[in-house]
Order: structure tokens, then sequence, then C-alpha cells
């Protein structure tokens, strides 16, 4: 006779569950409470309902500036990191480079790198190199971070295909490029979409490279945001909080359209 | 990419910064404050990771999603957000402080802000889907005939959780520990947000060294303190995953 899971643990289970969802998501909750207040604090539960924060903010030429600056360097940072990843993945699973170990531990470093010694890294390398930071060292900077996220989702989708179909292709008369566009990019597809979709996210929300690299004019919204933090925050910044909230959640609806939620979560 | 190369740039200074500090009492505390609070850290993550993947691995399809939408939605929102959440919390007369002081629980309103434990509270919600989703990896691999059988032999639930389930995922553990350990050991947005300028981290001080003293030889020689720190743990990191990913 099999002996039965305890009434205890069954409701022990339940409260677990519970506490999780309470630490998980009560600090989303309260940004989002707080940017309907109609208090001139930040207070929570908010009294009073107003949308005048999302008026104040989208008013605020900092926070529209830095907005657009994350954003367009997201969608560059996607761009590089799809090309750039998807390249390496593919050498790295065909094995044709010499040292194709090497260069598997090579992209997938800044995964457990710490992003703060890789951002003090470059902080010192293009100053001394270079001088000034620019647009383009966050960018390099993003696309250095985003990419073990491409090479691990791509090289996951490859070793899953079937190596066949490349060669039916080959023998079949297909040259080199042609079988790289029919055959090995659409397999890589899914492992590049899944990729792109961390990228952005990541670049997207990333503090400590940017809060590295900032300048005056190169504020990303995640710094801004830091820099409201230290001061004085208002609900202006919970308003602003809970628009970049709202891009996530759509962005994992768009995954789990795309890919599967599932499926995704396992990479 | 580039920074292992970089890294060694930065080792070529004198050791002079070294010396600073670890002559500096106010930076060996800085260290040790690091140290404790991560390993605090990892530990609690480690202690609820473990069980919330074991109850997703074995909770129903739907219920498992809705599980991992729980924990993929505070991950893929930015650090800085959620560290702002905790702020709202924490402060004098937010949820915590308010609803004990109008039970009578406590006789003054208070504030955690500025405390370890805000520190603490905060990583952890950082830290626990990179926990989660390193035992739930194990975890589903784990053939479940395993424990049926441990059952059928009269084990009971807990038993049979203690002496098949938790050695099984002890790799998983290891290497979810690990990783939580050298993120907590170099995030910085958490602690120096909620623990304020006077409880600073390691990473926090680096920060601060960069922007505000503007002493960056002082702020590489603490890079590469921790970069060694984390490398020495990283090894085994190595040695568990077989270096074949991250």
């Amino acid at each position: 006779m099999v002996k039965a899971i305890p009434l205890w643990l069954k409701i022990a289970n339940y409260v677990f569950i519970a506490l999780i969802v309470v630490l998980m998501l009560a600090p989303l909750v309260v940004v989002v409470g707080t940017s309907f207040s109609a208090n001139q604090f930040i207070s929570f539960p908010p009294k009073g309902f107003s949308l005048e924060w999302y008026r104040k903010v989208l008013s605020s030429n900092a926070y529209l500036g830095s907005a657009g600056l994350s954003l367009a360097i997201a969608l560059m940072v996607t761009v590089s990191s799809v090309v750039i990843g998807g390249a390496a993945a593919i050498a790295i699973h065909r094995r044709e480079l010499p040292k194709s170990e090497l260069l598997s531990a090579l992209f997938l470093s800044p995964l457990i790198l710490p992003t703060i010694i890789y951002a003090i890294g470059l902080l010192m390398f293009w100053s001394a190199t270079f001088g000034r930071v620019s647009f383009v060292t966050l960018w390099i900077g993003h696309t250095a971070i985003t990419l073990p996220y491409v090479v691990r989702t791509t090289l996951a989708v490859l070793t899953e295909s079937d190596p066949f179909i490349e060669e039916a292709a080959r023998t079949m008369g297909a040259g080199r490029l042609q079988r790289l566009f029919f055959v090995v990019l659409p397999q890589c597809r899914p492992g590049l979409a899944a990729g792109a979709f961390f990228a952005f996210n990541i670049s997207f929300d990333e503090a400590v490279l940017s809060l590295f690299l900032r300048t005056p004019d190169l504020t990303t919204l995640p710094v801004q945001i830091y820099g409201q933090l230290e001061f004085s925050p208002d609900p202006s910044v919970a308003a602003v909080s809970t628009i970049m909230i709202a891009l996530t959640v759509l962005l994992i609806l768009v995954i789990d359209r795309v890919l599967g939620i599932g499926k995704f979560a396992s990479t | 990419m580039l920074a292992l190369s970089i890294m060694s740039e930065e080792g070529g200074f004198t050791l002079a910064h070294f010396a600073e500090f670890v002559s500096e009492p106010y930076y060996l505390g800085v260290l040790w404050r690091t140290i404790r609070l991560s390993v605090i850290i990892t530990l609690i993550a480690a202690l609820v990771g473990f069980p919330l993947a074991y109850v997703m691995a074995r909770s129903g399809p739907r219920s498992r999603l809705w599980l991992i939408i729980v924990i993929l939605l505070p991950l893929m929102t930015s650090v800085v957000i959620r560290t702002f959440g905790w702020m709202v919390i924490f402060e004098r007369g937010g949820i915590i402080s308010g609803t004990l002081y109008d039970l009578g629980l406590v006789k003054r309103n208070f504030t955690l802000m500025r405390t370890e434990t805000a520190i603490v509270i905060g990583m952890v919600q950082v830290l626990l889907p990179f926990m989660t989703l390193s035992i739930l990896g194990v975890i589903t691999r784990i053939d479940q005939r395993l424990e049926e059988a441990a059952r059928t032999m009269g084990c009971s639930f807990l038993q049979s959780f203690r002496h098949v389930v938790l050695p099984l995922s002890m790799p998983g553990i290891a290497a979810g520990s690990l990783l939580a350990f050298t993120l907590s050991a170099s995030s910085f947005v958490t602690p120096s947000l909620l623990g304020g300028p006077r409880l600073q981290v390691l990473a926090s001080s680096i920060y601060s060294s960069v922007t505000q003293t503007l002493d960056w030889h002082f702020a590489a020689a603490q890079a590469v303190i921790l970069f060694l720190g984390i490398a020495l743990t990283l090894i085994p990191y190595f040695r568990l995953t077989g270096g074949q990913h991250g």
C-alpha cells in the first residue's frame, strides 16, 4: 500500500506557491498600482485614480529622449546580435573552424562573466583607445552581452535539426549560398527568433553597462529611471516603469505565439 | 568577449591599489559584507528554488505554464523597475511597516530601507528565477519511476523526496547556487538602491569609484578582486556542467 501524501503537505504546497507568487509579482504590482495614483507622492495602495503621471511622462523630453535612445539601441543590438550570433552558432555547430570548442566558450563567456566587470573593462578600454564613450560603445557593449543568448538558442535548434536535408540539397546540386539561404537559415529560424526576442529584451532593460557608459546625452531609459530613484522619485517613474512592464508582457505574448512559452523556458 | 583581454591590461598596474584595498578596514568590511550577503541570498534562493522547481516539474501542464509565467515575467522586467517596487514596499509607511503598525505588532513606524534585510529580499527575488530554472532542467530529467519505486516499497512522500529526488537534483542545485552566488556578488543596482550609500557592497563600491571619486585605478583593482573571487567560484561550476554551456 502506497502511503498517501499527507494533507498538511498539500496545504503547505498551496501556501508555498502563494508566497512565491507574492514574492515574484509584488514589486511589479506595486509599481503598476503606484502609477495610477492621484497622490503627489509615491504611495501604495494608491490614493485615488488619475492618468496625470502618464500625461507628464509623455510630455517629458527627458523620458521621451531616453526611450528613443533605448529603442534605437535595442533594435540595432537585435540585428547585430542575431547576425553575429547566428553566424557563430552555425560555424560552431559544423565544427568547420579549428578550435570550435574555444570559440563556443568565447561566445558564451559574457553569460557568466559578470556584466559589471565587462562594463568597467569596456569603459577603460574604450577611453584609452578611442576617447569619449559614444552610441557605438553602447551598441558594441549590448551586442556582446546579448550574443550568448542568440548563440545558445540557435545552437539548441541546430542540434535538433536533420543534417541530411542539407546533404540532400547538396546532391541535388544546390550551391553553398543556396543551401545556406534555403536550408540552413530556415532550419535556424525558431532559434534566431527566440534569440532576437532575448536580445531586444535584455538590451532594452539593461542597466549596469548603460550606467557605466552613461554621459549626459547617452542616457537609456533604465538609467533615467535609476537616476530618478536615487534622488526624488515621484509617480511618473512608476508610469514609465509600467509602460516598460507592459512592453515586456507584450513581448512574452509574442514569444508565446511564435514559439510556445514552455519550449522557451527550457533553453 | 573582449573583457578577458582587457582584464589583463588592468592587471598591469602597480600593486599599490590592491594594497590600498587590503589595508583599509572599510573596504575589507565591504568585501566581507559582499561575501556574507551573497552566501545568505544564495542559501535562501536554493531553499526556496528547489521545492519550487520540484512542484513545477510535477504539476500539470496548465499550472506549470502559469508558474513559468510567474517566474519569467519578473525575470524579463528590468532590475531597476523591480527594485523600485521594493523601495515602495519597504518605505516608511509602506505596506510592510504600515500593516505591522496597524496590527499593533510594532510600536512605531519603521523602514526596511537601507537595511541588509531589504537587500536580501530584493536579491532573492532577482535570483530565484535563475536558481529555479537551473534546478528544473535537472529535475525534469529524473526518471519519475524511481520515485514511484521508492513509494511502492513503503517510502513516505517526504522520504522519497529526501532520499531520491534530492540527491539526484544535486547537480542542478549546485550549478544554480554557483550562478546565484556570482550574480549576487556582482550585482549593484539592487544593493545600492535598497541598501543606500552606507551599506556598500563590492560592486557598488566599484561603481562609486568610477563615477564619483573617478579613481579608475582603484576601481580596476576592485574589479580584479571581484573577478578573481568569481573565477574561483566558477571553476567547480565548469566541472559540474562539463564546460558545455553556461
